[in-house]
Protein backbone atom coordinates (compact mmCIF):
# COMPACT_ATOMS: atom_id res chain seq x y z
CA UNK A 1 0.00 0.00 0.00
CA UNK A 2 1.17 3.61 -1.24
CA UNK A 3 1.04 5.98 1.93
CA UNK A 4 2.45 9.04 0.33
CA UNK A 5 2.77 10.17 -3.38
CA UNK A 6 6.14 10.71 -5.14
CA UNK A 7 8.69 11.49 -5.10
CA UNK A 8 8.88 10.39 -1.62
CA UNK A 9 7.08 7.08 -1.08
CA UNK A 10 5.88 5.74 2.48
CA UNK A 11 5.62 1.88 3.12
CA UNK A 12 4.96 0.13 6.47
CA UNK A 13 8.45 -1.58 7.63
CA UNK A 14 6.20 -4.68 7.69
CA UNK A 15 5.86 -4.85 4.04
CA UNK A 16 9.88 -5.68 3.96
CA UNK A 17 12.09 -8.73 5.21
CA UNK A 18 13.86 -8.11 8.38
CA UNK A 19 16.71 -8.44 6.31
CA UNK A 20 15.60 -5.57 4.10
CA UNK A 21 15.33 -3.27 6.80
CA UNK A 22 18.46 -4.26 8.57
CA UNK A 23 20.32 -3.34 5.34
CA UNK A 24 18.32 -0.04 4.30
CA UNK A 25 19.39 1.19 7.81
CA UNK A 26 23.14 -0.02 7.85
CA UNK A 27 23.41 1.89 4.03
CA UNK A 28 21.81 5.12 5.63
CA UNK A 29 23.82 5.36 8.67
CA UNK A 30 27.18 4.18 6.91
CA UNK A 31 28.57 7.50 6.79
CA UNK A 32 28.25 8.26 10.07
CA UNK A 33 30.88 9.63 12.19
CA UNK A 34 29.26 6.98 14.66
CA UNK A 35 27.54 4.07 12.26
CA UNK A 36 26.25 1.23 14.21
CA UNK A 37 25.67 -1.50 12.49
CA UNK A 38 23.09 -4.01 13.14
CA UNK A 39 23.01 -7.66 11.88
CA UNK A 40 19.30 -9.11 11.73
CA UNK A 41 19.52 -10.82 15.25
CA UNK A 42 20.59 -7.97 16.41
CA UNK A 43 17.91 -5.55 14.77
CA UNK A 44 15.06 -8.26 15.73
CA UNK A 45 16.67 -7.84 19.34
CA UNK A 46 16.42 -4.07 19.27
CA UNK A 47 13.16 -4.30 17.91
CA UNK A 48 12.02 -6.43 20.77
CA UNK A 49 13.77 -5.22 23.92
CA UNK A 50 12.77 -1.37 23.30
CA UNK A 51 8.75 -2.21 22.29
CA UNK A 52 9.02 -1.32 18.24
CA UNK A 53 5.66 -1.36 16.14
CA UNK A 54 6.98 -2.56 13.10
CA UNK A 55 2.81 -1.60 12.02
CA UNK A 56 3.33 2.22 12.97
CA UNK A 57 7.37 1.97 11.30
CA UNK A 58 7.86 2.94 7.90
CA UNK A 59 10.03 2.95 4.89
CA UNK A 60 10.60 6.01 2.44
CA UNK A 61 11.38 4.88 -1.36
CA UNK A 62 12.23 7.27 -4.47
CA UNK A 63 11.67 5.75 -8.11
CA UNK A 64 11.21 2.07 -6.02
CA UNK A 65 14.64 2.13 -4.38
CA UNK A 66 14.79 1.93 -0.96
CA UNK A 67 16.15 5.28 0.45
CA UNK A 68 15.59 5.49 4.32
CA UNK A 69 13.16 4.07 7.34
CA UNK A 70 11.97 5.19 10.57
CA UNK A 71 10.65 3.05 13.23
CA UNK A 72 8.40 3.52 16.34
CA UNK A 73 8.40 2.31 19.53
CA UNK A 74 5.13 2.47 22.14
CA UNK A 75 4.88 2.13 25.16
CA UNK A 76 1.53 3.03 27.24
CA UNK A 77 0.86 6.96 25.67
CA UNK A 78 4.25 7.58 25.12
CA UNK A 79 6.23 7.31 21.53
CA UNK A 80 9.70 6.59 20.31
CA UNK A 81 11.39 7.76 17.47
CA UNK A 82 14.57 5.28 16.83
CA UNK A 83 16.37 3.79 13.83
CA UNK A 84 15.69 6.91 11.50
CA UNK A 85 18.03 7.31 8.42
CA UNK A 86 18.24 8.10 5.06
CA UNK A 87 21.01 6.91 2.62
CA UNK A 88 23.62 9.44 2.30
CA UNK A 89 22.76 10.09 -1.81
CA UNK A 90 19.52 11.03 -1.05
CA UNK A 91 19.15 13.22 1.75
CA UNK A 92 17.82 16.04 -0.17
CA UNK A 93 14.88 14.97 -0.74
CA UNK A 94 12.55 15.49 1.76
CA UNK A 95 12.21 11.72 2.98
CA UNK A 96 13.08 12.15 6.63
CA UNK A 97 10.83 15.01 6.79
CA UNK A 98 8.38 13.04 4.94
CA UNK A 99 9.22 9.84 7.60
CA UNK A 100 9.12 12.04 10.80
CA UNK A 101 6.01 13.17 9.92
CA UNK A 102 3.98 10.02 9.02
CA UNK A 103 5.99 9.02 12.60
CA UNK A 104 4.62 12.22 14.39
CA UNK A 105 0.65 11.14 12.51
CA UNK A 106 1.12 7.60 13.21
CA UNK A 107 1.95 8.58 16.72
CA UNK A 108 -1.02 10.65 17.61
CA UNK A 109 -3.27 8.19 15.90
CA UNK A 110 -2.22 5.63 19.22
CA UNK A 111 -2.92 8.08 21.39
CA UNK A 112 0.31 8.59 22.42
CA UNK A 113 0.71 12.11 24.40
CA UNK A 114 4.79 12.41 24.35
CA UNK A 115 7.36 11.48 21.22
CA UNK A 116 10.88 10.84 22.74
CA UNK A 117 13.49 10.79 20.19
CA UNK A 118 17.65 11.07 20.84
CA UNK A 119 19.73 12.58 18.12
CA UNK A 120 23.54 12.33 18.39
CA UNK A 121 25.52 15.48 19.30
CA UNK A 122 26.52 17.57 15.84
CA UNK A 123 24.05 15.68 13.65
CA UNK A 124 23.09 19.07 12.74
CA UNK A 125 20.95 18.25 9.96
CA UNK A 126 18.84 15.68 11.76
CA UNK A 127 18.87 18.41 15.12
CA UNK A 128 17.44 21.27 12.87
CA UNK A 129 14.60 18.73 11.39
CA UNK A 130 13.27 17.71 14.75
CA UNK A 131 13.33 21.47 15.72
CA UNK A 132 11.75 22.51 12.90
CA UNK A 133 8.96 19.37 14.03
CA UNK A 134 8.46 20.94 17.09
CA UNK A 135 10.88 18.98 19.60
CA UNK A 136 12.42 20.72 22.35
CA UNK A 137 15.66 19.37 24.17
CA UNK A 138 15.23 18.25 27.54
CA UNK A 139 18.83 17.05 28.42
CA UNK A 140 22.48 15.33 26.89
CA UNK A 141 22.79 12.20 27.41
CA UNK A 142 26.84 10.23 27.77
CA UNK A 143 27.30 7.30 25.51
CA UNK A 144 30.00 5.20 27.88
CA UNK A 145 32.50 2.73 27.43
CA UNK A 146 34.69 0.64 29.84
CA UNK A 147 37.47 -1.50 28.86
CA UNK A 148 37.87 -4.68 31.02
CA UNK A 149 40.83 -6.18 33.06
CA UNK A 150 41.03 -3.03 34.97
CA UNK A 151 39.71 -3.65 38.29
CA UNK A 152 38.67 0.24 40.09
CA UNK A 153 40.72 1.29 42.78
CA UNK A 154 39.06 3.80 44.60
CA UNK A 155 36.22 2.33 47.24
CA UNK A 156 35.78 1.87 50.79
CA UNK A 157 35.06 -1.79 52.53
CA UNK A 158 31.52 -3.25 51.64
CA UNK A 159 29.74 -5.99 51.97
CA UNK A 160 27.63 -7.58 48.51
CA UNK A 161 24.63 -9.22 47.88
CA UNK A 162 24.19 -10.87 44.72
CA UNK A 163 20.45 -10.27 43.59
CA UNK A 164 18.65 -12.96 41.05
CA UNK A 165 16.62 -11.59 38.19
CA UNK A 166 13.21 -11.25 39.98
CA UNK A 167 14.89 -9.21 43.05
CA UNK A 168 16.30 -6.71 40.34
CA UNK A 169 13.76 -6.15 38.38
CA UNK A 170 11.47 -4.99 41.62
CA UNK A 171 14.03 -3.20 42.26
CA UNK A 172 13.51 -1.22 38.94
CA UNK A 173 10.34 -0.02 40.51
CA UNK A 174 12.51 2.00 43.56
CA UNK A 175 14.63 3.96 40.79
CA UNK A 176 15.04 7.48 41.57
CA UNK A 177 16.87 8.56 38.21
CA UNK A 178 14.85 8.95 35.35
CA UNK A 179 15.50 6.47 32.95
CA UNK A 180 15.80 6.96 28.74
CA UNK A 181 13.94 4.94 26.85
CA UNK A 182 16.91 2.09 26.31
CA UNK A 183 17.23 1.57 29.86
CA UNK A 184 13.44 2.16 31.06
CA UNK A 185 12.52 -1.20 32.98
CA UNK A 186 10.96 -2.72 30.31
CA UNK A 187 14.08 -2.41 28.01
CA UNK A 188 15.73 -3.83 30.62
CA UNK A 189 13.23 -6.83 31.37
CA UNK A 190 13.17 -7.46 27.80
CA UNK A 191 16.87 -7.75 26.83
CA UNK A 192 17.26 -10.89 29.40
CA UNK A 193 20.10 -11.38 31.71
CA UNK A 194 19.10 -8.91 34.25
CA UNK A 195 21.21 -9.07 37.18
CA UNK A 196 22.09 -6.73 40.74
CA UNK A 197 23.73 -6.49 43.49
CA UNK A 198 23.62 -4.68 46.60
CA UNK A 199 26.03 -3.61 48.73
CA UNK A 200 26.48 -1.92 52.58
CA UNK A 201 29.29 -0.06 54.02
CA UNK A 202 30.39 -0.42 57.63
CA UNK A 203 28.75 2.99 58.32
CA UNK A 204 25.50 1.86 57.09
CA UNK A 205 25.22 3.47 53.76
CA UNK A 206 23.94 1.27 50.71
CA UNK A 207 22.40 0.71 47.69
CA UNK A 208 22.01 -0.98 44.59
CA UNK A 209 22.71 -1.57 41.04
CA UNK A 210 21.16 -3.35 37.99
CA UNK A 211 22.01 -4.35 34.64
CA UNK A 212 22.27 -6.38 31.71
CA UNK A 213 25.02 -9.42 32.20
CA UNK A 214 25.25 -10.39 28.47
CA UNK A 215 28.03 -13.18 26.97
CA UNK A 216 30.76 -10.45 26.50
CA UNK A 217 29.25 -6.81 27.56
CA UNK A 218 28.21 -5.42 30.65
CA UNK A 219 25.32 -2.52 29.80
CA UNK A 220 21.64 -1.11 31.11
CA UNK A 221 23.50 -0.19 34.34
CA UNK A 222 21.26 1.19 36.57
CA UNK A 223 22.85 2.93 39.79
CA UNK A 224 20.84 3.55 43.45
CA UNK A 225 22.77 4.68 46.62
CA UNK A 226 20.03 4.07 48.99
CA UNK A 227 21.52 6.24 52.04
CA UNK A 228 24.19 7.68 53.79
CA UNK A 229 27.54 8.43 51.60
CA UNK A 230 25.92 8.11 48.18
CA UNK A 231 29.48 8.80 46.71
CA UNK A 232 30.80 5.84 48.59
CA UNK A 233 28.13 3.52 47.73
CA UNK A 234 28.50 4.41 44.08
CA UNK A 235 32.23 3.73 43.99
CA UNK A 236 31.49 0.51 45.83
CA UNK A 237 28.94 -0.48 43.93
CA UNK A 238 30.93 0.11 40.65
CA UNK A 239 33.87 -1.52 41.81
CA UNK A 240 31.72 -5.07 42.83
CA UNK A 241 30.39 -4.70 40.04
CA UNK A 242 33.38 -4.96 37.85
CA UNK A 243 35.41 -7.19 40.22
CA UNK A 244 32.71 -9.82 39.67
CA UNK A 245 32.70 -9.16 35.70
CA UNK A 246 36.53 -8.45 35.27
CA UNK A 247 36.68 -9.85 31.75
CA UNK A 248 33.77 -7.60 30.52
CA UNK A 249 33.68 -4.90 28.35
CA UNK A 250 31.11 -2.30 29.24
CA UNK A 251 28.11 0.00 27.46
CA UNK A 252 26.24 2.15 29.02
CA UNK A 253 24.01 3.98 27.00
CA UNK A 254 22.69 7.62 28.11
CA UNK A 255 24.10 8.55 31.41
CA UNK A 256 22.81 12.14 31.69
CA UNK A 257 25.40 14.70 31.82
CA UNK A 258 24.35 16.20 34.70
CA UNK A 259 23.90 12.70 36.91
CA UNK A 260 25.41 13.28 40.10
CA UNK A 261 27.36 10.08 39.65
CA UNK A 262 29.35 11.19 36.57
CA UNK A 263 32.49 11.09 38.50
CA UNK A 264 32.35 8.30 39.97
CA UNK A 265 31.88 6.51 36.63
CA UNK A 266 34.86 8.56 35.45
CA UNK A 267 36.98 7.34 38.01
CA UNK A 268 36.11 3.60 38.14
CA UNK A 269 37.61 4.34 34.48
CA UNK A 270 34.37 5.05 31.97
CA UNK A 271 34.95 7.33 29.41
CA UNK A 272 32.65 9.40 26.70
CA UNK A 273 32.35 7.47 23.26
CA UNK A 274 29.74 10.18 22.35
CA UNK A 275 26.84 12.48 23.10
CA UNK A 276 23.09 12.74 22.64
CA UNK A 277 20.74 14.98 22.92
CA UNK A 278 17.07 13.74 24.10
CA UNK A 279 14.47 15.94 22.37
CA UNK A 280 10.46 15.67 23.05
CA UNK A 281 7.74 16.53 21.38
CA UNK A 282 4.37 17.31 23.27
CA UNK A 283 1.49 15.78 21.20
CA UNK A 284 -1.54 16.95 23.91
CA UNK B 1 55.32 -11.33 3.55
CA UNK B 2 53.53 -9.28 6.17
CA UNK B 3 49.79 -11.12 6.93
CA UNK B 4 47.22 -8.39 7.50
CA UNK B 5 43.79 -9.07 8.27
CA UNK B 6 40.76 -6.22 8.02
CA UNK B 7 37.49 -6.55 9.87
CA UNK B 8 35.58 -3.86 7.93
CA UNK B 9 31.74 -4.71 7.09
CA UNK B 10 31.90 -1.63 5.19
CA UNK B 11 32.19 -3.18 1.56
CA UNK B 12 34.04 -0.24 -0.15
CA UNK B 13 36.26 0.14 2.30
CA UNK B 14 36.89 -3.19 2.32
CA UNK B 15 37.43 -2.94 -1.54
CA UNK B 16 39.43 0.39 -1.11
CA UNK B 17 42.49 -1.53 1.48
CA UNK B 18 42.17 -4.44 -0.71
CA UNK B 19 43.02 -2.00 -3.77
CA UNK B 20 45.61 0.07 -1.66
CA UNK B 21 47.42 -3.66 -0.32
CA UNK B 22 47.72 -5.45 -3.89
CA UNK B 23 50.72 -3.09 -4.67
CA UNK B 24 52.21 -3.91 -1.79
CA UNK B 25 53.91 -7.15 -0.57
CA UNK B 26 51.49 -8.52 2.11
CA UNK B 27 48.92 -10.98 2.33
CA UNK B 28 45.71 -9.37 2.99
CA UNK B 29 42.47 -11.02 4.37
CA UNK B 30 39.05 -9.49 5.10
CA UNK B 31 36.59 -10.20 7.65
CA UNK B 32 33.26 -8.46 7.53
CA UNK B 33 31.85 -9.08 10.81
CA UNK B 34 33.74 -9.85 14.35
CA UNK B 35 32.66 -13.55 14.56
CA UNK B 36 34.74 -14.35 11.47
CA UNK B 37 37.42 -11.91 11.87
CA UNK B 38 38.01 -13.46 14.93
CA UNK B 39 37.99 -16.67 13.81
CA UNK B 40 40.49 -15.79 10.98
CA UNK B 41 42.48 -14.05 13.46
CA UNK B 42 43.19 -17.28 15.26
CA UNK B 43 43.43 -19.18 12.23
CA UNK B 44 46.07 -16.93 10.19
CA UNK B 45 47.74 -15.35 13.15
CA UNK B 46 48.18 -11.95 10.80
CA UNK B 47 50.79 -9.46 11.71
CA UNK B 48 48.82 -6.76 11.96
CA UNK B 49 44.95 -6.67 12.56
CA UNK B 50 42.82 -3.72 11.16
CA UNK B 51 39.83 -3.06 13.00
CA UNK B 52 36.56 -1.19 12.37
CA UNK B 53 35.26 -0.11 15.45
CA UNK B 54 31.66 -0.30 14.29
CA UNK B 55 30.55 -3.70 13.29
CA UNK B 56 27.34 -5.35 12.33
CA UNK B 57 27.54 -8.14 14.93
CA UNK B 58 29.68 -7.03 17.97
CA UNK B 59 30.76 -3.56 18.56
CA UNK B 60 34.87 -2.98 17.65
CA UNK B 61 35.48 -2.07 21.49
CA UNK B 62 34.26 -5.77 22.65
CA UNK B 63 36.14 -7.22 19.48
CA UNK B 64 39.20 -5.35 21.00
CA UNK B 65 38.87 -6.85 24.48
CA UNK B 66 37.71 -10.20 23.25
CA UNK B 67 41.50 -10.41 21.40
CA UNK B 68 43.43 -8.89 24.33
CA UNK B 69 41.76 -11.99 26.17
CA UNK B 70 43.28 -14.64 23.82
CA UNK B 71 46.73 -15.45 24.58
CA UNK B 72 47.47 -16.55 21.60
CA UNK B 73 46.91 -13.26 19.80
CA UNK B 74 47.37 -10.78 22.18
CA UNK B 75 50.43 -9.75 20.84
CA UNK B 76 49.41 -8.91 17.62
CA UNK B 77 49.26 -5.23 17.11
CA UNK B 78 45.72 -3.46 16.24
CA UNK B 79 44.55 -0.56 14.43
CA UNK B 80 41.62 0.90 15.25
CA UNK B 81 39.86 2.21 11.62
CA UNK B 82 37.56 4.74 12.56
CA UNK B 83 35.11 8.01 11.62
CA UNK B 84 35.05 9.06 15.50
CA UNK B 85 36.86 12.57 15.83
CA UNK B 86 40.62 12.45 16.73
CA UNK B 87 40.17 13.33 20.45
CA UNK B 88 37.84 10.55 21.21
CA UNK B 89 39.54 7.86 18.66
CA UNK B 90 42.92 8.39 20.69
CA UNK B 91 41.39 7.93 24.16
CA UNK B 92 39.11 4.76 23.11
CA UNK B 93 41.85 3.18 21.29
CA UNK B 94 44.29 3.85 23.86
CA UNK B 95 41.79 2.74 26.46
CA UNK B 96 41.51 -0.31 24.67
CA UNK B 97 44.97 -1.68 23.95
CA UNK B 98 45.07 -0.89 20.39
CA UNK B 99 48.29 -0.09 18.71
CA UNK B 100 46.89 2.71 17.11
CA UNK B 101 43.91 4.68 15.28
CA UNK B 102 43.41 5.62 11.70
CA UNK B 103 41.07 7.75 10.97
CA UNK B 104 38.19 7.22 8.27
CA UNK B 105 37.06 8.31 5.42
CA UNK B 106 40.69 6.36 4.20
CA UNK B 107 43.19 8.01 2.20
CA UNK B 108 44.63 5.77 0.02
CA UNK B 109 48.33 7.59 -0.65
CA UNK B 110 48.92 7.40 2.64
CA UNK B 111 46.94 4.05 3.93
CA UNK B 112 50.17 1.83 3.39
CA UNK B 113 52.27 4.14 5.39
CA UNK B 114 49.80 4.30 8.23
CA UNK B 115 49.84 1.04 8.79
CA UNK B 116 53.83 0.25 7.93
CA UNK B 117 54.75 1.92 10.77
CA UNK B 118 53.59 -0.76 13.01
CA UNK B 119 55.76 -3.27 11.10
CA UNK B 120 59.04 -2.53 13.04
CA UNK B 121 60.17 -3.85 15.68
CA UNK B 122 60.80 -0.75 17.59
CA UNK B 123 57.25 0.72 16.65
CA UNK B 124 56.16 3.29 18.77
CA UNK B 125 52.40 2.30 19.94
CA UNK B 126 50.39 4.91 20.18
CA UNK B 127 51.81 7.87 17.59
CA UNK B 128 48.54 8.90 15.62
CA UNK B 129 49.42 7.52 12.35
CA UNK B 130 47.81 10.70 10.87
CA UNK B 131 50.40 13.22 12.47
Amino acid sequence: MTLKKCPVELFPATDFSMATLTEAYNQARIDYIVPMPMNVARMRAYIHNYDVTLESSVVATIEHEIVGLGMLGIREQRAWITRLGISPNKRRNTAGQAIMEYLIQESRERGAQKIILEVIKGNEPAYHLFKKLGFYVTRELLVLRRPPLKAPSKYKPYTVTYLNEATTSDLLEQRHSKPSWLDEAPSLRHAGGLEGLSVRLIDGSHGWIAYQHALYQLGRIVLQPETGDKIAVAQALLHALHTRHLLHDTKFENLPALDPYWEVFEECGYIVSFKRLEMNLDLR
Amino acid sequence: MKKILLIEDNPYDARLVGQILKHHDCQFNHAKDASSGLELAVRQNPDIILLDMGLPDLDGQTVMALLQQMEELQDIPVVAVTAWPPDTAREMAEAYGCAGYISKPIKARQFYDQIAVYFSDDAVYFSDAEE
